[in-house]
């Protein structure tokens, strides 16, 4: 009853205060902007003039030229021998190179057609229309596609790696916002004395904090991470291939991964906030913990190869195991591991912050 | 002649209190000393039904000596029991039992008094009709309906005062604990408190209070403490400390035999 009580507080301070609000769901709103400004300014449709080389035939090559004139664009193309092709494309004398197996249009259940692609965005944006029209086929024929992108070449890479990044970026600083003025705010202000002199139970203070704090900042990184994922297909100029594809369970692992680490940051920022005597001086440790997390997750994009220890390490274990997922594979019994670790770990700083709740030199030492 | 029959409610025995001064506040004590001595040995009873006053001049640790009482801080040395419960050993039965008003405690300028009431009410676990109860009976003895719906943020000091003193005892505590109850009061306003004081008494709760203002001692309390440098220099009911003499020359009298001349 009590807990309840101290937890519906914590949601009506926050959710009655507009300012609040605003604060935390801001960065994700500023995201959106931001990056779909970004987008359109570079991403407005280019015209291209495609030279591709073809070897074999197929009436298929007509579709695709529809394709390319409809887009505003035009393709010239150059009948080529495998060899050929593959060099003119790697060297970037041609936009790309088409390979149909022979007799494709009367062997179509049987043949295949091989694409071959630079790491330019003429190339790109040519690879995506053929292999649309390609696709409608796709059903009778096999489409191998080869790139000679490279990594630096292509955002698009670059981001998917940056994603984990991102996220623990954004749920910290959501996590900061809302936890520092509220548990390091209400000490500096006297009123968590006013609580304190209460015959409540410490430990429900601090889960009367934690709970809901958890909850808002989930908030807070759900919003960040929207603007992300909706912005993205704008910056990149195409679907980022890297969020679809996906099973519904990747997602829930996602999630499930994210969710784990709000607590236990809100919690760290909670005890940070517990020690200090005001805002000002907990928003100083809590910089130096949160670049602490900022270089893990960026040794975690760095360095790929991690032993299973990580797994006993919060808030890098679910960066490394995001990746992965990311990354197409389904490290599913390391997530749960690492879900509930995080939440170990979360459960003992809240021990923590009860403890410090009952001790007289943090709580009224000047 | 005291009454043989009222019971201890409030026992504090050799209370013992020192603060460690950081460098800022050594400075602004102009002391050289890392300690500070705050409350030094103290020792007194309150007996139930009565009201019972603690005087002293600045910094002779008053609100020390409460804040002990009340379980916010824990004494170095001695003990002190609240309806026999120990402020060491159980805090939380202290804490329970007591109603407890300084200006420490602060309450968050976002909410409503109607809001914190409520609030307040459920950390002590009071049961929602009787809260309402309550709150219908507090509010409207002291005026609160009126500004019930407005941010404690917006309150002048005498409304956030009195929205302080009406949740420091929403729970009906048997012992009220109030540092300095009247302080930044009108005399209206003063004169609803210290009448609510006198009504809580014949209710038959207990009340320990802090002051420095003689007049309200000599108008309220039955017992009286006198403490000066955390000491205390006389203690008993109102007519023996007294004697023939008013409080104030009998507060000037010790005083003068501690600390020799006043400067
Ligand atoms: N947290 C603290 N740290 C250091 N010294 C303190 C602390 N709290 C109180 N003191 C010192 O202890 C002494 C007693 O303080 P206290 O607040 O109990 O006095 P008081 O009798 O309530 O005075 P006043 O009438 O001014 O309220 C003072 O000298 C004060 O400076
Ligand atoms: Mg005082």
């Amino acid at each position: 009853m009590k807990l309840v009580a101290l937890i519906k507080k914590e949601f009506h301070r926050f959710f009655h205060d507009p300012r609040l609000i605003v604060t935390i769901l801001l960065p994700g709103i500023l995201i959106f902007l931001i990056y779909t400004l970004i987008g359109t300014v570079v991403n407005t449709q280019e015209k291209y003039e495609y030279k591709v080389y073809v070897a074999g035939e197929s009436v298929l090559t007509q579709a695709i030229e529809k394709a390319v004139e409809a887009s505003g664009s035009t393709v010239e193309w150059i009948p080529a021998d495998p060899e050929e092709g593959r060099n003119a494309v790697e060297k970037e004398s041609a936009t790309a190179f088409l390979a149909f197996s022979e007799n494709f249009d009367e062997t179509f259940l049987g043949g295949s057609v091989e694409i071959w692609r630079g790491s330019t965005e003429e190339s790109l944006s040519f690879y995506n229309l053929a292999v649309a029209v390609l696709q409608e086929g796709a059903m009778r024929f096999a489409i191998l596609s080869h790139s000679f992108e490279t990594e630096q070449d292509f955002a698009k890479t670059f981001i998917a790696g940056l994603l984990p990044f991102l996220v623990v970026t954004f749920v910290f600083s959501a996590c900061m916002s809302v936890t520092l003025e509220s548990v390091a705010g209400e000490k500096e202000r006297g009123t968590l004395s006013t609580i304190l002199a209460t015959s409540v139970k410490r430990s429900h203070i601090a889960l009367g904090k934690i709970i809901p704090l958890s909850c808002i900042s989930a908030i807070g990184a759900a919003s960040s991470f929207l603007g992300v994922v909706l912005s993205l297909p704008k910056l990149m100029g195409t679907d980022l291939s890297v969020l679809g594809g996906y099973g519904f369970g990747s997602y829930v692992i996602l999630f499930c991964l994210i969710l784990s680490f709000v607590p236990f940051i809100v919690s760290a920022i909670g005890a940070v906030s517990t020690l200090s005597r005001s805002v000002k001086e907990a928003s100083g440790y809590t910089s130096v913990v949160m670049i602490l997390v900022m270089l893990m997750s960026i040794v975690s994009m760095v360095v790929t190869q991690f032993g299973d220890w990580v797994i006993a390490v919060p808030v890098l274990n679910a960066v490394i195991y995001m990746g992965k997922l990311l990354g197409g594979e389904l490290p599913l019994w390391q997530s749960l591991v690492s879900v509930g670790v995080n939440l170990l770990y979360t459960g003992l700083l809240v021990w923590l912050i009860s403890k410090m709740l009952s001790s007289e030199r943090i709580m009224f030492g000047k | 002649m005291e009454d043989l029959f009222t019971n201890e409610i409030v026992r504090a025995e050799n209370l013992k209190k020192t603060f460690t001064l950081s460098r800022k506040q050594q400075r602004l004590e102009k002391t050289a000393q890392t300690r500070k001595v705050a409350v030094d040995g103290l020792s007194f009873s309150a007996n139930r039904g009565e009201i019972y006053g603690l005087l002293g001049p600045n910094g002779a640790g008053k609100t020390t000596t409460l804040r002990m009482l009340s379980t916010l801080i824990r004494p170095d040395e001695g003990d002190a029991y609240i309806m026999g419960h120990s402020v060491r050993k159980e805090p939380q039965k202290v804490r329970d039992c007591v109603g407890f008003l300084t200006g420490e405690l602060k309450l968050e300028t976002f909410f409503t008094p109607d809001y914190l009431f409520d609030f307040f009410g459920a950390m002590h676990g009071v049961e929602r009709e009787a809260l309402a109860v309550r709150k219908h009976e507090l509010f409207s003895r002291f005026g609160i309906d009126a500004f019930s719906q407005v941010k404690v943020g917006d309150l002048s000091t005498g409304m956030k005062q009195k929205v302080s003193l009406v949740i420091s005892i929403v729970h009906d505590p048997d012992v009220v604990i109030f540092d300095e109850p009247t302080n930044g009061l009108d005399v209206l306003t003063a004169k609803v408190v210290t009448d609510f004081l006198a009504e809580l008494k014949r209710m038959g709760k207990s009340v320990l209070l802090s002051t420095h203002i003689f007049s309200l001692v000599e108008k309220l309390c039955d017992r009286v403490g006198i403490i000066i440098d955390g000491k205390m220099a006389e203690e008993g009911s109102l007519a023996a400390v007294c004697g023939e003499r008013s409080l104030e020359e009998k507060f000037f009298e010790l005083y003068r035999g501690i600390k020799g001349e006043i400067v």
